[in-house]
């Protein structure tokens, strides 16, 4: 269960909270919820992310996983939180820039070790990107590290997955194909959803609308 | 959590690799650990070649102690009261002392008819446990008339030296112990005359020794008075070449035989040298260890992006910091090492061409060393985990 008690970034002024659904509000995220969240540019929907994922600390209010605060955690335990629990797609990808698509694939597999060799090299051929397994990630288009980096994010356990503008280079094929894909991993884990987008997403199937700023 | 292989991440991290700062940090521990393991193991040889240095008994020294006459002490008393007695006796680096009693009458001896010979004398009596050589016969009861005496090696060759110019036969320890000397004694309060044979001599002290019993006796019989202060006391001391004993002395202004501590003089010197090798080379060690911590701060900051990616993704700071270090644990241990064998090819070098008739010393070695030598490298491995782990957890 994720508890969102009230929060704002610190670099946001109080006013920002009067037409959000989000900002300084108490939110709670239940296991196996599907969150639209929708939020028009630079109303902190990249912030929210970071904040969640415990990136960023610049915010007042608490956000809670199972009742822990999250600015308690130190370096390791949000690394085991981050590991077991959390999976995660930036915006800006963040792939490894120079070792392939595989070897950023093993990176996280075997961090773990949740899923086999198999796994990713199959995920890679359903989202069309088996043919740039062996390629290094800085030569490979937007689309196909977007893809590639939501591939990485399902290769571990979690409760919830943060995506944060997950198609935004892609087409609606591509994405519809990659949002069966998240789908189908996050309802077998059983984990929450917690998409972050501009516009809502038609083809997703979300049990809850959140708005940032409306 | 499942042990994550480092090798697939192994080259996000160990960027541009030619730092030869590096190899000057190596170059450099390896000094500093070969200078410290060489003065630990030097300091040992000087400690084991002092220890065979003076004359020894139960492993003890002995050495006599007089007070400095100078111009301004010449007329006071000199000599040790009880009170100075308990001052040394206190002294933890001091096992015993006790007083050279020497008598209060006037002593004439002279070697009969066959050597003729007379001349004063002085009577003095120690504490047998500090006498080196203590025959049985060395007793004397009121009533005996043959009074044993310990006779000083010295005073013998010194006898046998001027001998020949007065015309006297020279004499060998054999015969020295069969001539029969007469001793007379005289006092205010009366006189006698005694035989006194040598039952022993001493390279020890430099007197002639009576049984204690015969001087507390004469003194009171012949003179009337008890035996009064020494003006020389023996010192019994673990190690004679102590620098805290040498100092006490100093400052008390006791004058020692100079010979049976010329030695710690110099041990006193050499130990300085080398502990200041020692120091010199835990300052190489800092500094090689200064060098080290700049090339690992190098090396994270040309990894900085791969490492806080990875820290994001779900590594773990503790985890990602000791597999750096154990990367560089064989590299510790190898320096360490080739300094542990350099300095066991340096010792057997000292011990079998420059020391070779010394065999107190070993050509190996002392356990001592070893077990600096794994401090050593422990303790390398320990700050270079400490200094990766810093530097780790500062780019979270």
């Amino acid at each position: 269960m994720i508890h969102i008690d009230r929060i704002l970034p610190s670099y946001f002024q109080e006013s920002a909270a009067d037409r959000s659904e989000l900002w300084r509000q108490p939110v709670h995220i239940a296991p196996g919820e599907r969150i639209q969240i929708q939020a028009p540019s630079g109303s902190g929907k990249t912030s929210l992310t970071h904040f969640l994922y415990g990136l960023r600390k610049e915010y007042t209010g608490t956000i809670l996983y199972d009742g822990v605060d999250l600015q308690s955690m130190n370096a390791d335990q949000l690394a085991d939180l981050r590991r077991e629990k959390m999976a995660v797609v930036f915006q800006d990808m963040r792939l490894f820039p120079t070792p392939t698509l595989r070897q950023n694939f093993e990176i996280k597999r075997q961090l773990t070790g949740f899923h086999s060799e198999s796994v990713p090299i199959q995920w890679a051929k359903q989202l069309g990107i088996e043919h740039r397994l062996d390629t290094p990630a800085n030569l490979c288009s937007y689309g196909e590290q977007q893809r590639a980096s939501i591939i990485r994010a399902l290769l571990q356990p979690f409760r919830w997955i943060l995506l944060d503008e997950p198609f935004s280079h892609l087409d609606d094929a591509n994405a519809y194909k990659a949002m069966e894909l998240i789908l189908e991993e996050s309802e077998r884990q059983a984990a929450a959803v917690l998409l972050a987008d501009l516009e809502i997403i038609p083809y997703y199937p979300s049990t809850r609308l959140i708005r940032l700023h409306s | 959590m499942k042990k994550p292989s480092f090798h697939i991440i192994r080259p996000l991290l160990l960027t541009g690799e030619k730092s030869s700062s590096r190899w000057f940090s190596y170059i450099g521990l390896g000094i500093g650990v070969l200078l410290l393991l060489l003065s630990l193991q030097l300091y040992i040889d000087i400690q084991s070649l002092v220890k065979q240095t003076s004359i020894r008994k139960n492993g003890l020294d002995y050495i006599s102690v007089t007070k400095t006459i100078t111009n301004a002490n010449m007329g006071l008393d000199n000599r040790f009261s009880p009170a100075d007695l308990d001052t040394l006796r206190e002294q933890p680096f001091i096992q015993g002392a006790a007083p050279l009693i020497s008598n209060r009458f006037e002593v004439v001896a002279s070697a009969g008819d066959r050597i003729p010979f007379s001349t004063d004398i002085f009577l003095e009596s120690l504490e047998t446990e500090f006498i080196d050589t203590v025959p049985p016969e060395f007793d004397w009861k009121p009533g005996q008339t043959v009074v044993p005496l310990i006779f000083s090696s010295d005073f013998l060759e010194m006898y046998n030296v001027f001998a020949p110019s007065y015309g006297l036969p020279q004499l060998s320890m054999e015969t020295a112990s069969n001539v029969v000397i007469g001793l007379r004694c005289e006092g205010l309060k009366g006189g006698q005359v005694f035989r006194a044979q040598i039952v022993a001599f001493s390279d020890r002290i430099n007197s002639l020794l009576v049984p204690k019993s015969f001087l507390d006796w004469a003194n009171m019989e012949f003179e009337g008075l008890p035996s009064a202060n020494a003006s020389r006391v023996f010192i019994k001391t673990k190690d004679a070449n102590n620098p805290e004993l040498l100092e006490f002395l100093a400052k008390k202004k006791y004058r020692v035989n100079k010979e049976k501590t010329a030695f710690g003089r110099s041990k006193q010197v050499l130990q300085g040298v080398i502990a200041g090798l020692g120091i010199f080379g835990v300052l190489v060690i800092g500094l090689a260890l200064l060098l080290f911590s700049f090339y690992l701060q190098l090396m994270v900051a040309r990894s900085r992006d791969n490492l806080q990616l990875l820290l994001t993704i779900g590594y773990r700071p503790d985890w990602l910091s000791r597999q750096v270090a154990r990367r560089f644990i064989p590299v510790y241990i190898i320096v360490v090492a080739i300094s542990l064998v350099l300095t066991q090819l340096m010792q057997y070098g000292f011990h079998q061409f420059l020391m070779f008739n010394r065999p107190e010393l070993s050509s190996w070695l002392d356990p001592t060393v070893w077990v600096a030598a794994i401090i050593l490298a422990a303790l390398s491995i320990f700050t270079n985990l400490r200094m990766i782990k810093k530097l780790l957890y500062k780019i979270l």
